[in-house]
């Protein structure tokens, strides 16, 4: 640690440097945006981009301003600036439920004719889903999250078995092995069911890999009463809650579900790629060095998918620096840039070359094995009312399953009614 | 004289007005306001149109509100019961004299004194199904047929009823244990003297004079109850199967989460109007009692 003192006088030079440089010659004097973000685990990180940026850019000044880290406090922030028409903000980051209701309000800039299409292939497909509402794209893919499937590796190779490719597989092979291990604490899956953003998010999976859909994104259309989601949401009920899946797990979040596996008390889990981590330190996990990550199965004749999460650039429509803001998003979504966040603060990129990069394969072997998962990855309903139909479905998930003699079929009706009025409501505010 | 006085009444009365203005009446105001509005987070572009009574015709044909009502009836009656019961117990055991009265009156305080969202997350590990000390009274170590309590929609109820029992009945005592301490010891006396035992002596002397701080009790505690957030929001979140979404906690979800504000607005306005309704007719009751019992 004996260069943190040493950044902080260079931190300190070139900020003297610029004050007695920038007071002779006013001619050039910078253009100053402000980027309004949260607290980063490693600030020290985004701290060394942006000087790298004011390197490159010596026109432009970044001025970061910094928000709470709850994604619902962060919002509450973001929003009153750009319902007030703050012109303070030119950049600010946004979650990945949130495009479609800057967009739809007006607050972000659509950034359409910048971020061509081309350019948009080169990131992760899901990504870009994310961030486009109506055909127009309003953010720039910063870093993802996604669901990922997580075993423990010396179980399956003592019984010989690969990694499963489907939810049946995954039941055989976890029967076989708590019939050998004969432990009574054991399970075959611990992942999150309680009513909370998390169970969208895992149900979702298990619905689109089995060919459910909750919204038609093209015609608007409610799927959620279909046969593939319903029969997706009873197998869940069947097969797993209570089953392979204690039945404590229908008020189990991250950190409870995360504890079962590391205290190797279930064979399979699903969790975000910070469970990485946390499974391999030997001084929180007992399955450490024993852990396998890859992608999530599915049902058969299907693909499997994961929950979309993470964070991306927008542009203020209020403020007055779009240029320059512009040019601040494209240096820090760049490959140069995603590189530097990847290694150095384990952010997972979103551009798939960075993927490939022998740098980055060096020092995180574990991001290759992550990258099928993430191009599976699929984003929840783009509405700007998404909030309102997570609500709905959390209700109909948790009431599907938290008893086994449910009636899925009405209660999934019942949802898709509620769903279609949330629909309507979006629909005619667009008109 | 007497304009003068005055003047100095309300030169003293102005700041409690004034805060209750700002605090309590102006709040209450916006949110009627915004209760008969059509506001969105998320649609800003709506320009929150007046929409009359729309918000209250949608809490009408509410299923999941209607279900909360009834969630939040259950909860208020059977923690306002047990409340008062245990309540009373207490306080004629600490209202006795006995070695240590003084710290065990203490004590009896402390559930009272946590913040609830503390006690909400002490609970919310005690009822924990895998590590929880529950499971591991009842169960003992290792077993794995433990009860997932707030995995199901009955226990997960039960859990926090539980929990707020645990927590306010040492108020419902403290209440009840001021109504004891006004009983004149003379009373006891006489009907000790007339040759009173000591069941007849609680039904016919302690009973009806604790009678009116029975019912302030009741009347703090149905109110209290009625606003249940914390417990379910931090043990829960309404959750499994909505079977502890309070009314409170379902306003809030509406307001906060969906950014629904409008409807939002007119669930809490529904629950200030029910809790009015109930401390206007209880204290025309208790009035009533206390009017009865200084007679």
């Amino acid at each position: 640690m004996n260069w943190r003192p040493l950044t902080k006088t260079i931190r300190l030079f070139i900020l003297l440097a610029i004050v007695f440089l920038s007071v002779p010659s006013r001619a050039s004097e910078p253009q100053t945006i402000v980027f309004l973000m949260w607290k980063p685990n490693q600030p020290e990180v985004r701290e060394r981009l942006i000087e790298r940026f004011h390197e490159t850019h010596p026109n432009i000044r970044v001025q970061v301003q910094i928000g709470p880290h709850s994604s619902t406090e962060f919002h509450a922030i973001v929003t009153q600036r750009l319902k007030n028409k703050d012109t303070s903000v030119d950049v600010f980051l946004m979650d990945v439920i949130w495009p479609a209701e800057f967009a739809s309000a007006g607050w972000a800039v659509d950034l359409t004719s910048r971020f061509s299409k081309k350019a948009q292939k080169a990131f992760l497909p899901a990504t870009i889903a994310a961030n486009t509402y109506h055909g127009r794209i309003y953010g720039v893919p910063y870093f993802l999250d996604a669901g990922l499937f997580y075993y423990r590796k010396d179980l399956l190779d003592k019984y010989s078995f690969d990694p499963p490719k489907s939810w049946h597989d995954m039941l055989a092979q976890g029967k076989a092995i708590l019939k050998g291990e004969a432990d009574p604490t054991l399970h075959i899956f611990s992942a999150q069911f309680k009513q909370y953003e998390g169970l969208v998010c895992d149900m979702l999976e298990f619905i689109w890999s089995h060919g459910g859909r909750i919204i038609d994104q093209r015609t608007g259309k409610v799927l959620v009463a279909e046969p593939p989601s319903i029969q997706a949401v009873t197998f869940v009920r069947d097969q797993i809650i209570g089953k392979a899946a204690p039945q404590g797990v229908i008020n189990y979040e991250e950190p409870e579900s995360l504890e079962v596996f590391l205290q190797g008390k279930a064979v399979f889990h699903r969790n975000w790629p910070y469970a990485w981590t946390v499974a391999n330190d030997p001084e929180r996990s007992k399955v450490a060095g024993r852990v396998g990550v890859g992608t999530l199965p599915a049902f058969p004749g299907h693909r499997p998918a994961a929950a979309l999460g993470g964070w991306q650039f927008g542009i203020s429509r209020w403020s007055e620096h779009v240029e320059e803001a512009w040019e601040f998003v494209e240096f820090m979504t760049s490959f140069d840039s995603q590189e530097i966040l990847a290694i150095q603060a384990g952010l997972a990129p979103t551009r798939v070359a960075v993927y490939k990069d022998p740098v980055v394969q060096d020092k995180m072997p574990h991001l290759k094995d992550f990258l099928p998962a993430f191009k599976s990855a699929r984003p929840r309903p783009v509405s700007p009312l998404y909030p309102m139909i997570s609500q709905e479905l959390q209700r109909f998930f948790s009431r599907a399953i938290a008893e086994s003699k449910t009636d899925v079929q009405n209660l999934a009706q019942a949802t898709s009614a509620r769903i279609r009025r949330v629909v309507q409501m979006e629909a005619a505010v667009r008109r | 004289m007497i304009p003068k006085d005055r003047k100095l009444y309300l030169a003293l009365l102005a700041p409690t007005l004034l805060v209750l203005l700002v605090f309590i009446v102006a709040p209450i105001t916006q949110s009627i306001i915004s209760s008969f509005h059509r506001i969105i987070i998320g649609l800003p572009q709506l320009n929150s149109p007046f929409i009359g009574l729309e918000n209250y015709q949608e809490l009408f044909h509410d299923s999941v509100a209607r279900h909360s009502f009834w969630v939040t009836l259950l909860f208020v009656s059977t923690t306002t019961f047990f409340e008062l019961l245990l309540g009373l117990l207490l306080a004629l055991l600490i209202h006795h004299r006995f070695p240590g009265r003084g710290s065990l009156r203490a004590c009896v305080l402390i559930p009272w004194a946590i913040p609830t969202v503390v006690s909400a997350q002490m609970w919310r590990f005690l009822f924990n199904d895998a590590y929880g000390m529950i499971n591991y009274a009842i169960f003992g170590h290792g077993v794995a047929h433990y009860i997932p309590w707030l995995a199901k929609p009955g226990t997960a109820l039960f859990a926090i009823i539980l929990a707020d029992i645990w927590k306010t009945s040492s108020f419902a005592a403290l209440l009840i244990l001021a109504g004891l301490q006004i009983i004149p010891e003379e009373l006891y006396q006489a009907a000790k003297v007339d040759g009173a035992s000591m069941w007849r002596r609680f039904w016919h002397v302690t009973w009806p004079l604790i009678r009116p701080a029975i019912l302030v009790a009741l009347l703090f505690r149905t109110i209290d109850a009625f606003r249940v957030f914390d417990l379910a929001f931090v043990m829960t979140q309404g959750g499994p199967a909505d079977a502890t979404n309070v009314l409170q906690l379902y306003g809030y979800k509406k307001m906060f989460v969906e950014g629904w504000m409008g409807y939002g607005s007119t669930i809490s306005v529904s629950v200030f109007v029910i809790v009015l309704v109930l401390a206007v007719v209880y204290v025309r009751m208790v009035g009533r009692r206390l009017l009865e019992a200084s007679l």
